[in-house]
């Protein structure tokens, strides 16, 4: 550590040095003069002797070996000091680095919770899910019955246990008189002991609470559910509950950190897959020769469990195998009865694992193509905002042309030149770094809002932990040598009496025309025009959707979802309840009319059937199936859906009486080729269902989605369906109706949760989430590009007009018109845009691939926008450098001569 | 005046920091004085670079083979006084010991010992 200690006293230690070596010429001399030298001739020759003083110093401080740091030392205060006299610069460099790293770290953060981060679990990579379904990688299914769990594990070695779960499903716990929605999801007991999750008070779920018979129903309540429904009061563990109306004891709360496998998809509780039919639970399921009515364990037709493994990498193949070699084998009993066509298409089924290090995540499939191309586009932000620091440092390092040519002189070696301008580009940079996590900060959860639809935030923790830091900090040193690559190779490059000699005229001259800072001005134009032309394609493609005709009336449309299963209302209980909603919502004032579905519009849930139609012939690719509603007569009226034959469900479509349908015109032309077909007959086994009128095709899901093939049946003819929506259509303002609605429901039903009250134009907003992020971010980071880029284009021309005031000087003394030198510059810079604009456009045919998949309505080549981003960028760059042009055509003659 | 140095500034490091440690084992010195002594006991063969000698006994002192003192000469000047310490006259030993054999080698190669 002696080294330690020199360098702290490197200031003593060089006063010591000088002082010996000032004795050791006294000396010297006195010898001399003794000899019988003059005294001044004396002090040459010991002078002599001695060689240099400053290179002595120099070789002695070298042995110390603390020079590296000494140097980095100096050179950061030097980059500091020299930083604080120019302080405008400093602000904006720092602020500019702090913005850009920390929206970098921004988009990096979402990024990472979302797609690449591992779940929160121990040996994660161990873990894996079985899924099912055609080899492709299209319509992946995860579902299996209990029944098929309990097989598929008889085929497994001990050590490799299943645990299975259902989806996480919407229900109502009720403590007290409070009744509140939960995101809830039922597991088998060993569920948690496979994940490796414990229970921070209390216990989590374990074997012994799948016994139905001797086990209490419990709940486990994750930390997060914990914290939102009981302000984390500890008392709650060992209370009963109501859980969609069934008795439930807490019995304890999970480990903090873990909210479930889904990313962006917390769970507020868990409880045993057995109470699913207890509290009514309705999840994704898929159901074949069942009754979903009816308890689903025991239904090996319900489909409704996710299966988990943990598999080591010695015994995954093995497992894997015998997996499917017993899925294979089901598939071959279950097609044994079934006809040639079903049997190829069901044979061709197989079943892997599936790793799940990272979890299930929906957003990652609907957000992780976005907010890469964001990354793309804010780490191009941060290029140009590099390139626009850059090039200002060339500039000023033009400017302290003299200072380096000095120190060149006095023997400063390029090395050390090139380390210290590298070194205050570093600093600059490590200060924006320090900066940017409040940026990163504020900026991850904006960019969440953004994403998100209405007003729900997207749950997902972004913490601002090592990984994002780290992340910050790695970026830091990364801009810091961007930033300051090329002025410093200019350092190292100084000539050492050029600019000495003639006060920085020669060097400054030489340097007008900047040829590294127009080629960073060419790059930064060539990458805005690249992020122009993405925002441009993004926000067409938001307008695009949002010009899309539905085919119903979503402006005029109030939805009102409510749950009547969560409420346990019963099958013989279900007609009054529809009668009263349909009075009491059409008596609202500004209400229409009214009609009532069993799944509502531009909602996530589907319901999907498979049909026959007598007389064709299926291959095994025919896909036979249709989306099903049970709707009321007058929904269509509501809605605005345009009959286009045959009638609407009238009161006399009646429970008992033959039972009738109203179909889509994709539905019609999918299996009769014409929408003219009332008349005509169908159904799932035999054609139970006759067609009586057909309706335009409309995009009930979403409007991203193709109209899909749909099926409406009459509520009355479905005695065992609930409508879980009220559709309204209104005369006026939204949101009074709203108001109403929600108050007239309230007053017929208080015990009906009611999920939402929203008009439909909302819920298909929330539908294009992703392109309106993806709009509203592009269209941002466009923006500041255009400015750095104009910023940069300004700064160069700026300071070229500068340099050249002389030669302007003479041509306008010479008898130019201004005009000539205003045309001149401005063709100089124009030069720079189109070369930019160039490159840029051949920068573009790489970048079309990535947001091929994001864009609706045009290509990603499409001219008309890509001309306007052309047009865009020519006119920034002429509006950045007419004021330097206007400026060099107005410098005065004989000012200009006379010099500086 | 005096005959030409055999030893030019490139000398050995490693040579040079032995007879600087040689110089000073019999008596403590300053460096001007360390100078003119290997001159004197060389017969003026060796002449020291003298921009070599400080950073040659900033070495030494590092290892902690020498330790240097200011005290006042007689002639009232300061000067900086180094000493050979205990760890620097073991080394010492080492090397002269070491030189002894690669010089009896090398004499007996070229045929001069």
């Amino acid at each position: 550590m002696r080294w330690l200690l020199r360098l702290l006293r490197r200031r003593a230690l060089d006063q010591d040095l000088d002082r010996e070596l000032r004795a050791h010429l006294d000396m010297m001399t006195d010898d001399l003069i003794r000899s019988g030298l003059s005294p001044a001739e004396a002090g040459r020759q010991a002078r002599l002797a001695l060689g240099g003083v400053e290179q002595v110093k120099e070789a002695s401080r070298d042995v110390r070996g603390t020079r590296f740091l000494e140097d980095f030392l100096r050179d950061t205060l030097y980059a500091l000091r020299s930083l604080r006299r120019s302080p405008g610069f400093t602000v904006a460099a720092i602020l500019t680095l702090a913005v850009g790293i920390g929206a970098n770290t921004a988009v990096w953060s979402v990024l990472d919770a979302l797609v690449w981060r591992a779940l929160p679990l121990e040996r994660s990579d161990e873990l894996y899910a079985l899924r099912h379904g055609p080899p492709s990688d299209e319509d992946p299914n995860y579902l299996f019955s209990f029944l098929r769990m309990g097989r598929l594990q008889a085929t497994l070695p001990g050590s490799v246990r299943l645990a299975a779960m259902s989806s996480a499903g919407r229900l109502y716990l009720a403590t007290g008189e409070r009744s509140e929605p939960v995101s809830a999801q039922l597991v088998s007991g060993n569920w948690f002991q496979l994940l490796g999750v414990g229970a921070s008070r209390g216990r989590v779920l374990n074997e012994g609470d799948d016994d139905e018979v001797q086990a209490r129903p419990v709940v486990v309540l994750s930390d997060a559910g914990w914290a939102r429904l009981f302000g984390r009061d500890p008392g709650v563990v060992g209370t009963v509950l109501r859980l969609n109306g069934a008795l439930v004891t807490v019995a304890g709360i999970a480990e903090p950190g873990f909210d479930g496998l889904t990313v962006g998809q917390p769970v507020d509780l868990w409880t045993p897959l057995w109470l699913q039919s207890q509290v009514r639970f309705i999840g994704n399921s898929s159901a074949r020769n069942a009754d979903t009515e009816k308890p689903w364990l025991p239904q090996d037709g319900v489909s409704w469990l996710t299966l988990v493994t943990r598999a080591p990498a010695g015994v995954r193949e093995q497992a894997a195998a015998r997996l499917a070699t017993r899925y294979r084998t089901e598939l071959l009993e279950e097609y044994a009865q079934a006809d040639s066509v079903e049997r190829i298409r069901g044979l061709r089924e197989r079943l892997q694992l599936e790793p799940l290090a990272r979890g299930f995540s929906p957003l990652r499939a609907q957000f992780g193509d976005p907010l890469l191309v964001l990354m793309v586009s804010v780490g191009l932000v941060l290029l140009i905002a590099c390139a626009n620091l850059a090039s200002l440092r060339i500039a000023r390092g033009a400017a302290r042309g003299q200072e380096v040519a000095v120190r060149v002189a006095l023997g400063a070696r390029p090395g050390r030149l090139f380390r210290q301008a590298l070194t205050e580009s570093l600093t600059l940079a490590a200060l924006g770094a320090v900066v940017s996590p409040l940026v990163a900060w504020l900026g991850g959860s904006g960019l969440l809002r953004a994403a998100s639809s209405g007003s729900r935030p997207i749950p997902l923790a972004l913490a601002l932990d090592l990984r994002v830091l780290g992340f910050a900090f790695l970026l830091a040193p990364a801009t810091g040598v961007l930033v300051g690559l090329a002025p410093a190779l200019r350092a190292a490059r100084a000539a050492p009496f050029g600019a000495a000699a003639t006060g920085g005229r020669v060097a400054a001259r030489a340097l007008h025309r900047l040829p590294l800072g127009r080629l960073l001005v060419i790059s930064q134009i060539a990458l805005s025009l690249v992020l122009v032309a993405a925002a441009g394609l993004f926000v067409r493609t938001l307008h695009n959707f949002s010009r899309v005709d539905p085919g119903y009336a979503s402006e005029e449309v109030v939805e009102a979802r409510i749950e009547p299963r969560a409420a346990g209302y019963r099958y013989e209980e279900l007609p009054g309840l529809h009668r009263r909603l349909l009075d009491a919502v059409g008596a609202v004032p500004g209400v229409r009319s009214v009609g009532l579905a069993n799944l509502g519009l531009a909602t996530t849930a589907t319901r999907i059937g498979g049909y026959r139609v007598p007389g064709i012939t299926r291959g095994p690719d025919w896909n036979g199936q249709g989306q099903e509603n049970y709707v009321t007569p007058g929904y269509f009226a509501t809605v605005g859906m345009v009959l286009l034959r045959g009638r609407e469900f009238t009161d006399a479509d009646r429970n008992g009486g033959p039972r009738v349908s109203v179909v889509s015109q994709a539905f019609a032309k999918h299996f009769w080729g014409s929408d003219d077909v009332v008349g005509r007959r169908f159904g799932y086994e035999q054609p139970t269902f006759e067609v009586v009128g057909v309706v335009r095709d409309a995009r009930v899901n979403a409007i991203k989605q193709e109209p899909p093939r749909l099926v409406f049946h009459p509520l009355s003819q479905g005695p065992q369906e609930y409508a879980l929506s009220v559709e309204a259509r209104i005369a006026g303002p939204p949101a009074e109706a709203v108001r109403a609605i929600r108050a007239a429901i309230a007053r017929v039903e208080p015990n009906l949760p009611l999920r939402e009250v929203v008009p439909v134009a909302d819920l298909l907003e929330r539908g294009l989430s992703r392109e309106r992020l993806l709009a509203r971010l592009a269209g941002v980071f466009s923006a500041m590009a255009l400015l750095l880029a104009a910023i940069g284009l300004y700064g160069v021309v700026a300071y070229s007009v500068s340099q050249r005031t002389n030669e302007m000087g003479i041509r306008l003394a010479l008898g130019a018109a201004p005009g000539a030198v205003w045309r001149m510059v401005l063709r100089d810079s124009l030069g720079m845009v189109v070369i930019g604009l160039g490159v840029g456009l051949l920068l573009w045919l790489p970048v079309q691939g990535l947001v091929r998949s994001l864009v609706f309505g045009l290509e990603p080549g499409d001219p008309a926008t890509l001309t306007v981003a052309v047009l865009l960028l020519t006119v920034v760059g002429i509006l950045a450098a007419s004021l330097p042009a206007w400026r060099a055509a107005r410098v005065d003659p004989a000012k200009a001569l006379r010099g500086p | 005046m005096t005959p030409d140095p055999l030893v030019k500034p490139d000398l050995l490091q490693g040579t040079l920091d032995m007879l600087v440690l040689r110089t000073v084992a019999d008596e403590a010195l300053h460096g001007y004085a360390i100078a003119q002594r290997i001159r004197l006991l060389s017969g003026d063969r060796l002449a020291i670079p003298q921009g070599s000698l400080y950073p040659s006994l900033r070495r030494l002192e590092n290892q902690a083979l020498l330790k240097g003192e200011w005290r006042t000469a007689p002639s009232g000047r300061d000067a900086r006084v180094y000493r050979v310490t205990a760890k620097g006259r073991r080394r010492l030993d080492a090397e002269l010991h070491q030189w002894r054999e690669l010089s009896l080698a090398i004499g007996l190669v070229l045929g001069t010992g």
